[in-house]
């Protein structure tokens, strides 16, 4: 078993209930090829950096597990037939001091479902209502 | 042999601060080794040491590709997004 980080964007195009039932999915596809969640990372919906298939933005989701090498590939091929994804890019965690780099990543999420520096202009706008709403 | 030192003596700055590991989704961090145009900055002008250049690039090249961080930046984009409005 190895320590992986995926990073997904899904299509901003879709609903909230849309968005969910295909990280659902994506998660489903892990789990099912012998993968162990640890933890997942919802950074919402972001400004991309440029556009990708004419998208400005997308909806970023982290999944952080354990698996067998073996079974990368025919995840990455799943992901690849995925429609609803931009993007995603895998990242493996091999040596000691990557591993301990993965488990304290792990943590942080655990804690905070987002990173505080991941913050979206949605949780922004939100926080920023609610203030108001307390003002009044 | 009476040669004075030109320059201050560079240091690594991740060096300083012990940096063993680099996370690419923290795009804040990577802002020092990266020049207006979003690209990477030469070893000789950080004073990086080659041991964090070479993990402060993979991090970068993955930022990047998970669009974080642009590829380049054209002279249009340059004045409408400024570095400060990507976090």
């Amino acid at each position: 078993m190895r320590h992986y980080e995926n990073l997904v964007i899904v299509k901003p195009t879709l609903t909230a209930e849309e968005i969910h039932s295909s990280i659902a999915a994506i998660e489903e596809v892990i789990t099912s090829n012998g993968g162990e969640i640890a933890t997942t990372d919802a950074m919402g919906m972001r400004k991309l950096a440029y556009p990708i298939n004419k998208n400005e933005r997308g909806y970023f989701h982290v999944i952080y597990y354990t698996i067998a090498p073996s079974a990368i590939s025919e995840i990455e091929r799943r992901f690849r037939i995925n429609e609803e994804l931009l993007r995603f890019v895998t990242i493996k965690y091999d040596t000691n001091r990557e591993i301990a780099a993965w488990n304290k990543l792990v943590e942080k999420a655990k804690k905070g479902t987002t990173a505080p520096k991941a913050e979206t202009e949605v949780a922004v706008e939100e926080t920023a209502v609610e203030a108001e709403a307390a003002a009044e | 042999m009476s040669e004075k030192r030109k320059y201050k003596k560079r240091f690594c700055k991740y060096c300083e601060s012990k940096v063993e590991f680099m996370d690419y989704k923290d795009v804040g961090a990577l802002r020092f080794s990266l020049s207006e145009r979003y690209k990477i900055m030469p070893r000789r002008l950080t004073g990086n040491c080659k041991r964090h250049q070479d993990m402060i690039t993979i991090v970068i090249k993955r930022a990047r590709a998970a669009a974080l961080i642009p590829y380049t930046v054209t002279r249009k984009a340059v004045v409408t997004a400024p570095f400060e409005n990507l976090k």
